[in-house]
């Protein structure tokens, strides 16, 4: 079977802007994908792509074996990052209409629009005007809209933004229950930990460019055998031992990284590669001990994250969550 | 590929079902459909009853200069009436007593009409101009002594311009000194008289293909069929370019454009608006045919005595028929240029400000209207209902005025839908990349671009 999304190389400029540049991966069929990143790092553009609401400049894309447009619309379900409905539309034509668009019939459309009214517990608000319910029965409406057609890839961008605690519950079991039925989902976030949460595997990019893809599981693991352990000492001076001894030998340690707070006893320590934790924890003991905490850390993909774009695209990230 | 093409289409219908639906079921919908046409007529009746009902009396100044200061300069005068016949009036001597009677009758004439004349004497034009200043009188009416011989009478009123008024005035003044003139030659005041009873004329339309109507009647329907083909264009084509902001400003455009293409949602919207266009256009000629039916038995309803027999000339099939391809392509035309415009802008007010060359043309078309409807084989009617922006409002007017035979019809006809074609094209590729856009409107080189993607 073809793949859900194959991305080969895509460019997308605006103006003197390269929003996209040479970005590539591929979604299996069945997956839930996060495309993660900063804001303003070309998430929404290749999602639109992917949409054939925008042409790329360059590169090629396939959805479920076709080139975006009609026929490959008509396989897919949709939720921009800007939602957005017809106010003075009722709320049952609201949906079913969307399901015309999306290759329904009429009657088909109408039947699928009341039954996941229903579901998402609308039904009594059906032939009431969309501008007259609130901003989170809206957002279930559009959940609605985008679902109606049991779209064989389901593209979610930013899910999460402006989403009630309630609304996140019905997305996350929306998710759930696409994945249970062998179809795709695709998403983009600068949540990480959100993503961390739901995705099987995931897409990193910044500033337009890929940063790293792969299976969440594969990507923790490769990481995590970079060796980062968490210390905790008892006092000033037992810090101050380890960090004099065996944390400043570079055959052991290859990078020491210290918390914001200047008080605080805590380290983080990444290993050389092929050193163990045991051989730290061997050093260290031999050099005085005085240790309160030794653990191995999981990495975050917001770490992963970290480590491979550096601080410069965490400080980026900052200025543009600053802007928006 | 026909495939595709057939999808795109039936998505169109979708669209165009929708905009139907949503308009249809405003209560505005139902209550412009039956108000407007009353709200037309009451903006032609109005003025006119309140016309009927202020016959108030006009006060004129009469000033006869005395002969003693002109002396008749017998000859070189420009006479408007045939020569000779003011030669005898140089005799000086009998120039007050017919200077007398002449003020009589003109006393006598404007009181047929209604008007209260006053002879003044002694008095400069700056009083006359103060006391109309002071509307103790309308007007002052100037009679040079040598009225009879050809001299200009002139007239300066607060009336002067009213057309009926000034109507009035010409009919009693020459109608008085053209009987002054036949006392002065020496006719007698029974043949004067009958020489100036009033030849009675009607005048019909006609360009010769069928018998005449009331020529009055026929300009009235053409200026009443341009008059709704304006107003059903202008609103729905602007109906067009606001339906595709609030697109924008309720963000729903983008899955609108994810699900299908702009190209179908352009084409679904312009479709939908213009059937709800057609239908309401139908109810009003319908009531505007029927208000010109039973105009009189309306009028006599509003207490307004019959104004004599006018007759509505019936619209054959072939007039509706022009009269309806026009309003299609004319809506076409014009709603492809406001979909772009409504792309180019993110809100209703700077939607305001980017339809105004939209707007020109459509204003420049209304007030070329008069250049059609005074000669409709002329050499202006013929070129300004060639030029497509113009056309649709300009030619149902001409073809019904009889000014345009099929040779006409084929060549604008002909001409309009090679433009529609070039706008629907570019208005669709503005439309397809500005339909994403928000904030700044783009400037004349960015719309260049859009063109060529």
């Amino acid at each position: 079977m073809t793949n859900a999304l194959e991305i080969e190389d895509v460019v997308k400029r605006f103006g003197n802007h390269v929003a996209v540049d040479g970005i590539s991966f591929t979604v299996p069929r069945g997956v839930v994908y996060g495309v993660l990143g900063p804001n303003g790092a070309g998430k929404s553009t290749t999602l639109r792509m992917i949409n054939d609401v925008v042409a790329p400049d360059s590169g090629r894309i396939q959805v479920l074996g076709l080139a975006p447009g009609a026929a490959a619309a008509r396989q897919i379900g949709y939720l921009p990052e800007e939602r957005g409905l017809y106010p003075k539309m009722f709320v049952a034509e609201m949906v079913q209409f969307m399901g015309e668009l999306r290759g329904l019939s009429r009657a088909e459309a109408a039947r699928r629009a009341a039954r996941w009214l229903e579901r998402l517990g609308l039904t009594r608000w059906a032939k009431n005007r969309v501008q007259d319910l609130s901003k989170g029965m809206q957002q279930k409406v559009q959940f609605a809209t985008a679902l109606i057609h049991d779209p064989e890839l389901l593209i979610l961008d930013e899910p999460w933004s402006g989403l009630d605690p309630i609304n996140a519950e019905v997305l996350r079991s929306v998710v759930e229950e696409a994945r249970a039925a062998g179809r795709t989902v695709l998403f983009s976030t600068h949540l990480m930990e959100q993503a961390e949460k739901v995705c099987d595997a995931v897409c990193i990019i910044a500033r337009g460019k890929k940063v790293l893809d792969g299976n969440l599981a594969e990507l923790r693991r490769a990481a995590a055998a970079h060796g980062r352990i968490a210390l905790g000492f008892e006092d000033a001076a037992a810090k101050a031992k380890a960090q004099a001894g065996p944390l400043a030998d570079p055959e052991i340690v290859a990078a020491v990284r210290a918390p914001a707070a200047a008080d605080s006893q805590e380290l983080v320590v990444e290993l050389r590669s092929g050193v163990t934790s045991d051989a730290l924890l061997a050093a260290l003991l031999a050099a005085g001990g005085g240790l309160r905490r030794f653990e191995a850390v999981t990495p975050t993909l917001h770490q992963i994250f970290l480590d491979i774009v550096g601080d410069s695209a965490a400080v980026a990230e900052r200025r543009d969550e600053a802007l928006s | 590929m026909s495939a595709r093409a057939r999808a795109g289409g039936r998505e169109a219908l979708v669209i165009a079902r929708r905009e139907v639906l949503e308009r249809v079921r405003s209560k505005w919908f139902v209550i412009g459909t039956l108000l407007g046409p009353i709200a037309m007529l009451a903006v032609i009746l109005v003025p006119a009853l309140l016309a009927a009902r202020e016959e108030k009396v006009v006060k004129i100044a009469l000033v006869l200069r005395a002969a003693a200061e002109v002396a008749p300069a017998p000859g070189p005068a420009p006479a408007p009436t045939p020569a000779g016949a003011a030669e005898p009036t140089a005799a000086k001597p009998a120039a007050s007593a017919p200077s007398a009677a002449l003020a009589k009758e003109l006393i006598a004439g404007f009181a047929l009409v209604g008007w209260r004349a006053h002879v003044v004497t002694d008095l400069e034009e700056s009083a006359l101009l103060e006391q109309v200043r002071e509307q103790e009188i309308n007007g002052f009416l100037v009679v040079p002594a040598d009225v009879l011989g050809g001299g200009a009478v002139t007239y300066q009123g607060d009336n002067g311009t009213s057309a009926p008024a000034m109507a009035r005035l010409e009919r009693v003044v020459t109608t008085v000194v053209q009987h002054r003139r036949g006392i002065a030659v020496g006719i007698t005041d029974e043949q004067v008289l009958r020489m100036l009873a009033p030849v009675l004329i009607t005048t019909k339309h006609t360009t010769g293909e069928a018998a005449g109507a009331s020529g009055m009647a026929t300009f009235i329907v053409g200026y009443v069929v341009m008059f709704i083909l304006y107003l059903a264009i202008i609103l729905y084509a602007s109906n067009v370019m606001r339906s595709v902001v609030q697109e924008k400003t309720s963000r729903v455009v983008e899955l609108m454009v994810a699900a299908v293409k702009p190209r179908a949602l352009m084409a679904g919207k312009i479709l939908g608006v213009g059937a709800v266009g057609l239908l309401q256009l139908a109810v009003w000629l319908g009531m505007g045919f029927l208000t010109l039916k039973y105009r009189d038995a309306l009028l006599g309803l509003l207490d307004i005595t019959k104004t004599g027999g006018v007759s509505v000339p019936p619209l054959s099939l072939s007039q509706v028929a022009v009269v309806l391809i026009y309003f299609i392509l004319g809506y076409f035309l014009y709603a492809a240029l406001y979909a772009a415009v409504g792309a180019m802008v993110s809100s209703e007010q700077e939607a305001q400000q980017a339809q105004m060359p939209v707007m020109t043309l459509i204003i420049i078309a209304i007030a070329c209207v008069q250049l059609v409807a005074n000669d409709p084989r002329g050499q202006s009617a013929v070129v300004l209902t060639v030029i497509p922006f113009f056309s649709p409002l300009l030619m149902p007017m001409r073809y019904l005025l009889g000014g345009a035979g099929a040779v006409d019809l084929a060549v604008s006809i002909g001409v309009l839908l090679v433009t529609l074609a070039v706008v629907v094209v570019a208005s669709g590729r503005i439309y397809r990349v500005g339909i994403l856009m928000v904030g700044k409107r783009p400037s004349a080189r960015e719309l260049w671009r859009w063109l060529r993607y």
